[in-house]
């Protein structure tokens, strides 16, 4: 006999298991982990660099960095001031759960008021893959033109916080700001957008602003577990 | 995408169902791909068919659907289809908006015989 067996299951896939592990495990430590996506050059390592060298001695911070290949992006960052571990995915074009909760043995979670995730430079991969974080954050760069966010929706509906970086070249490259806000209100209503530079440090105050609140956000809601 | 990886969770699900249903035979599995959830059909569907090729029913047929999204404005109540990747609500202009479909990927159902 025929039949249809209805079932209107969501698939859940083996990295959205290990995601929520992760998750749970950034709940218990009470830090905020923030996840940064970009196309490859749009400033995510420069952005950590200005981070690390402003907010030093006054967040307690650590970075994951995600390449195909070299650890440049993890030394670059740990020069600034920030202990980075450098996950080299090999021919990976975004990271998974499984790398991140390898990458962060490294550190003790309890001792961090933020982990950085530097997700491998890919508009498109790393939007599909949870890694628990509490905020993804998508960085955007004047170079890369002003309909970005269109061209890469999935990634971008997704993002609590879009960067707008190196808005110091907004005439050399003929990038049209206006544009640009207007893609990202009609596909992320309400997600703020700080322009800044990483180059001139225009703006960069903002991003630090907006760090702190949010790590004050988790850090609330984050209930201490029993002795 | 991962659709390699995403047909794997697919037929996960669909192995699972089909042992509460051990003496039917698979016929067709449907599935449904939001247009928001990162999958293209046609990778799906031809990696689920590879699947389906090795498994004990390598007859089944593959259906991927895409699903348009669709949202629902938390201000007005209005719900709408997403047009030209334009989220905010064309009733109120609001941006307190959610999808209610279009971004998930699922198994709908499995036909058996």
């Amino acid at each position: 006999m025929r039949e249809r067996i209805r079932l209107e299951k969501t698939i859940v896939t083996e990295n959205d298991r290990l995601a929520a592990a992760l998750a749970e495990r950034f709940d218990r430590a009470g830090l905020l982990v923030v996840n940064l996506m970009s196309s490859p050059g749009a400033g995510k390592t420069a952005l950590l660099e200005e981070t690390a060298r402003r907010l030093a001695g006054r967040l307690r911070m650590a970075a994951v960095d995600g390449d195909l290949a070299t650890d440049r992006d993890a030394r670059r960052i740990a020069r600034a001031g920030m202990p980075c571990r450098q996950i080299n995915t090999g021919g990976g074009c975004h990271l998974n759960g499984r790398q991140v909760a390898q990458a962060i043995e490294a550190y003790d979670l309890a001792d961090l008021d933020i982990l950085f995730i530097e997700n491998v430079g890919n508009l498109v991969c790393p939007a599909s893959f949870d890694l628990g974080e509490h905020r993804r954050v998508v960085v955007a760069s004047t170079p890369e033109g002003d309909d970005k966010p269109v061209k890469y929706p999935v990634a971008f509906r997704r993002a609590d916080c879009i960067v707008l970086n190196k808005i110091d070249l907004v005439d050399a490259t003929g990038f049209a700001p206006a544009a640009f806000r207007g893609f990202l209100r009609d596909l992320r209503p309400g997600a703020p957008l700080l322009e800044l530079s990483c180059k001139t440090g225009e703006g960069i105050d903002a991003w630090l602003d907006w760090l702190r609140a949010e790590r004050e956000a988790v850090g609330r809601r984050t209930v201490p577990s029993p002795q | 995408m991962h659709e390699v990886a995403l047909a794997h969770a697919v037929w996960r699900q669909v192995a699972a169902e089909m042992r509460k249903h051990a003496d039917r035979r698979l016929t067709k599995v449907h599935v449904v791909v939001g247009a928001l959830s990162g999958a293209a059909p046609e990778s799906l569907e031809f990696a689920l068919g590879l699947l389906v090729a090795e498994s004990e029913w390598p007859h089944a047929a593959v259906n991927v659907r895409q699903e348009p999204v669709v949202l629902v404005c938390r201000g007005c109540g209005n719900e709408y289809p997403m047009h030209e990747m334009r989220l905010t609500c064309p009733a109120c202009g609001g941006a307190d908006v959610e999808p209610v479909r279009g971004t998930e990927l699922r198994l709908e159902s499995l036909e058996v015989e």
